[in-house]
This record gives structure tokens, C-alpha cells and sequence, in this order.
């Protein structure tokens, strides 16, 4: 239930974002909300759900978005994995550092992307302007506080034991072995 | 009895007195009002005196009256006011949401006929389409339209406005299409300078703009020439609009101009767009 959730939510920030926040085809202030989902995940859920969220998601931004298959999924996970590993090596792990630590990895991760695919496939990509770039993580800042109380919100809603489907396991009676298993 | 009599004989002649002097004057206005009524019918001196001494009471009084009614009529209006300015005001608003309605309808009226226009000057055939999503990268142009192979559009299938070129059918599925932009940096076509006849690569920037590539520097081209499609290659029709020279640039070095192209549409405000369904019709069958 939580990974089907959070991939639908994730289908409608691109859908949000390819529309509403895309007033023109060459619209620049579009902040990337798909990002915001792969960072609020990086923090929150395990990989193996996150690792499924995100795969259904970046290949939705493939279909609708660029040239080059397997843009979006490099973007994603190379995000997700860079804020997983900060967030686990960082010592202090309050949400005000989040936020910034976010945009930051945005920054990283798309400047290894770009540089690499274009390494590759020259002539594909338009040119990289630093100003724009920087836009882009400047608008993810504002926008992943609220973002991440409303994924929040989501979270703590469908760990609740109303939303908990277990299909495949039946309870142990060990409360903690549960607890361990869900995490 | 004696001293009665002749107090009474003073009442009698003074009764009679009375009853003369009555009917003298009785008589005497009658008179008047005859002379008055069969007289020359203008007004005589008396008339005149009256004219002029009731006129300015008459003038006062109709003063009063007025400030009593004009009052009366404010303080009543002043009741009603609040309720007219309400319903104004909804008015007001509800007249700017037309007038609001009417421009837009204007403007997709003008979009239209832009589109029409050019499906009549030229045979191709074509499916309107209507811009659904657009790429949010800043890398990649892309647009999705909300036509497919239902619609006979296939992927390699022109897409223009009445303006001129604007893309390229790059994937499909039943109902919607992928078009990747001219502008997009992987989007390259063959184009001719319309004057010159001369042939060259235009490319796209990622920007509002188009790079055009092997022009050779003995080539005559100045800013302000159009450049349309070549139609080489079956891939787009020849002649349509693609823009126009916005800059030349002569380096010392190289065989090769730099020369910079306007797009002839504006692709910040693609709405509306046409695709060529190339593959019902020979392009070189419909030069012929």
C-alpha cells in the first residue's frame, strides 16, 4: 500500500510538473518536485521500496520528458543514493540541515549527469547554465518543507495497522520481529 | 318705550347702509372681473404688482419644497446605495470575466486561423493537435500532443503552426505523441536561405534560437534573410517557414559562418499545432 501510495504520488508531482508549473516549453523557474519525493524517500524509506518508487517514477519522466532513455532513472537513484549516504554519515539529523542538504545533492547529481551524458552523447544536451541550475535547486528548498510534512502526513497514515496489508505473512506474535520486518 | 324707537331707526339705516355699500362693492368687483374677463387680456398693473411680489415667495416656497424632496430622495438613495454598489460591483466583475473570456477567445480565434490558414494555402494533410504537457527539463524540448496512431500520426511526422516548423513527431502511442522541438539541441534539419537558394544544417540551441551550420563564408547572407525547410529527404516539406537571420558572424579562421536563426514561431506560446501526416502523401508528388 505504501509503495503503490508514494509511486502514484510521485506520478502526480511529474504530471504537476510537465502542466501546471510548465508555462512554456522553455520555462526555467520549474522546480523538479519528482526530486523532492526521491529525497523525502532517501530519508525515510527503506531501499527496496524506494528502489521500486523510483523506477516506476523516473521512467515516467522519461516518457515524458528528453531524448536519452535512462536519463531520469541515472538522476534518481544517483540522488537517492548520494542524500541516503550524507544522511548517514551526517552526525546531525535535524530537518533544518535537510532541506538545503537536498537542494545541494540536486546540484551534485545533476552536474555528474550532464557532464557525463554529454561526455557521451554530444550534441544531445542543451548547454548548461549555472544560473539556471542554480534556480532550479534554489526552488527546491522552499517548496521540500512542505512537500515532506504532506509525505510525512502520508507515511505515518499507512504505517498505521488500518493501511497495513500483509498478504504474504501472517503475525509471529513477536511484536519486534514484525517491527523489524516492516522496516 | 320713547328712548327704544329711535335706536332702532339707527340700526335700520345702518343695515341698509351696509347692504349698499355690499352690493356696491359686490358690484363694483363684478365690474372689474367683466373688464377683465372681456378687457384685452393682458395683464393690468394690479396683475403685474402681484407677478412681481408672489413670484419670489412662490420662488422661496418651491426652495423649500425642493431641498424637503431633494432630501427626502438622498436619504432614501443613500439607503438603496449600498445595495447598488453590491450589485455593481458583481456587474463590474462579472463583466470583466466576459470581457477576460472574449480576449482569450479572441487570441485562440486568431491561433486558429493562423492553423487554418495554413492547412488551406497548403494540400498536406493534416491532424490538429493540442500541447498537453510540456518537458520540465532544461535540457531536452520536448512537448506531448493529444494525438496518436489512432489519429494516423506516426513518429518522423512534421508538426508546424501557421507560423512555420516546429517539430518533429519523435514517439507515439494511441492517443498521444512525443514532439521533440526544433529547438531541441539533438533536432537537426536541412534548410535552404530563401534569397540564395544556399543549402545548410540548422540546428538547435536549447534556447528560443537556431544554429545554422555549413554556410560558406563566399555565401551572401545578411540579417533578416528567411530560411525555410529544403525538404531533402522526404523528412519535411519544402518551403515552410523556419525563421529568420537574426546574426552573422565572420571568423578569420574556418571555411564556416556562425550564423544565428529567429525561430518563425514563437515556442513560448505553442498551443495549438498542426501535424502533417506525411506518410498519406508524397511530398515531392505535392511540389509537382
Amino acid at each position: 500500500m505504501l509503495t503503490i501510495t508514494f509511486i502514484f504520488v510521485g506520478i502526480l508531482l511529474v504530471v504537476f510538473q510537465t502542466t501546471v508549473t510548465m508555462f512554456t516549453p522553455l520555462s526555467t523557474a520549474s522546480p523538479d518536485l519528482y526530486y523532492i519525493l526521491v529525497a523525502f524517500l532517501a530519508f525515510r524509506l527503506d531501499v527496496v521500496r524506494s528502489v521500486a518508487i523510483i523506477l516506476i517514477v523516473s521512467c515516467t519522466l522519461d516518457v515524458f520528458s528528453g531524448t536519452i532513455i535512462g536519463f531520469y532513472p541515472l538522476l534518481c537513484y544517483g540522488g537517492y543514493f548520494l542524500i541516503r549516504f550524507i544522511s548517514i554519515k551526517m552526525p546531525v539529523r535535524e530537518s533544518l540541515y535537510q532541506l538545503p542538504l537536498v537542494a545541494l545533492s540536486y546540484l551534485i547529481v545533476s552536474l555528474l549527469v550532464y557532464h557525463t551524458l554529454d561526455f557521451l552523447q554530444p550534441d544531445t544536451l542543451g548547454a548548461w547554465h549555472w544560473s539556471r541550475i542554480l534556480l532550479r535547486a534554489a526552488l527546491i528548498i522552499p517548496l521540500a518543507w512542505p512537500l515532506f510534512r504532506i509525505f510525512e502526513l502520508l507515511y505515518s497514515t499507512l504505517r498505521s495497522k488500518r493501511y497495513r496489508i500483509n498478504l504474504f505473512s501472517s503475525s509471529s506474535g513477536n511484536q519486534f520481529r514484525d517491527k523489524e520486518r516492516l522496516l | 318705550m320713547r328712548k327704544n324707537r329711535p335706536r332702532q331707526s339707527k340700526e335700520r339705516r345702518y343695515e341698509t347702509f351696509r347692504l349698499f355699500l355690499l352690493s356696491g362693492v359686490g358690484l363694483t368687483l363684478t365690474l372689474i372681473l367683466l373688464v377683465f374677463i372681456f378687457g384685452s387680456q393682458t395683464y393690468s398693473p394690479l396683475h403685474r404688482l402681484l407677478f412681481w411680489g408672489i413670484s419670489p415667495i412662490q420662488k422661496g416656497a418651491s426652495a423649500v419644497t425642493d431641498t424637503v424632496v431633494s432630501f427626502k430622495q438622498e436619504y432614501i438613495d443613500l439607503r438603496t446605495v449600498r445595495e447598488d454598489n453590491k450589485r455593481l460591483w458583481a456587474q463590474l466583475e462579472q463583466y470583466k470575466e466576459i470581457i477576460d473570456d472574449s480576449r482569450e477567445a479572441i487570441a485562440i480565434s486568431v491561433r486558429l486561423q493562423k492553423l487554418l490558414d495554413f492547412k488551406e494555402a497548403n494540400d498536406y494533410p493534416t491532424v490538429a493537435a493540442r500541447i498537453i504537457g510540456k518537458d520540465p527539463s532544461l535540457w531536452f524540448n520536448n512537448v506531448i500532443i493529444d494525438r496518436g496512431t489512432s489519429d494516423g500520426v506516426d513518429s518522423g511526422m512534421p508538426v508546424v503552426t501557421g507560423a512555420g516548423i516546429v517539430g518533429q513527431v519523435y514517439e507515439v502511442s494511441t492517443d498521444y505523441s512525443k514532439v521533440l522541438l526544433t529547438i531541441a539541441p539533438s533536432s537537426a534539419m536541412d534548410v535552404i536561405i530563401q534569397n540564395s537558394r544556399e543549402r545548410g544544417i540548422l540546428k538547435g540551441t536549447g534556447e528560443n534560437s537556431y544554429r545554422l551550420n555549413y554556410i560558406l563564408k563566399k555565401i551572401n547572407i545578411s540579417k533578416g534573410d528567411y530560411i525555410v525547410t529544403a525538404g531533402y529527404g522526404g523528412m519535411f516539406p519544402t518551403g515552410l517557414p523556419v525563421g529568420t537571420v537574426s546574426k552573422v558572424i565572420r571568423k578569420p579562421r574556418g571555411m564556416f559562418l556562425e550564423v544565428e536563426v529567429t525561430p518563425a514561431v514563437d515556442f513560448t506560446t505553442l498551443e495549438n499545432l498542426l501535424v502533417i501526416l506525411r506518410n498519406k502523401i508524397s511530398f515531392d508528388d505535392a511540389r509537382l
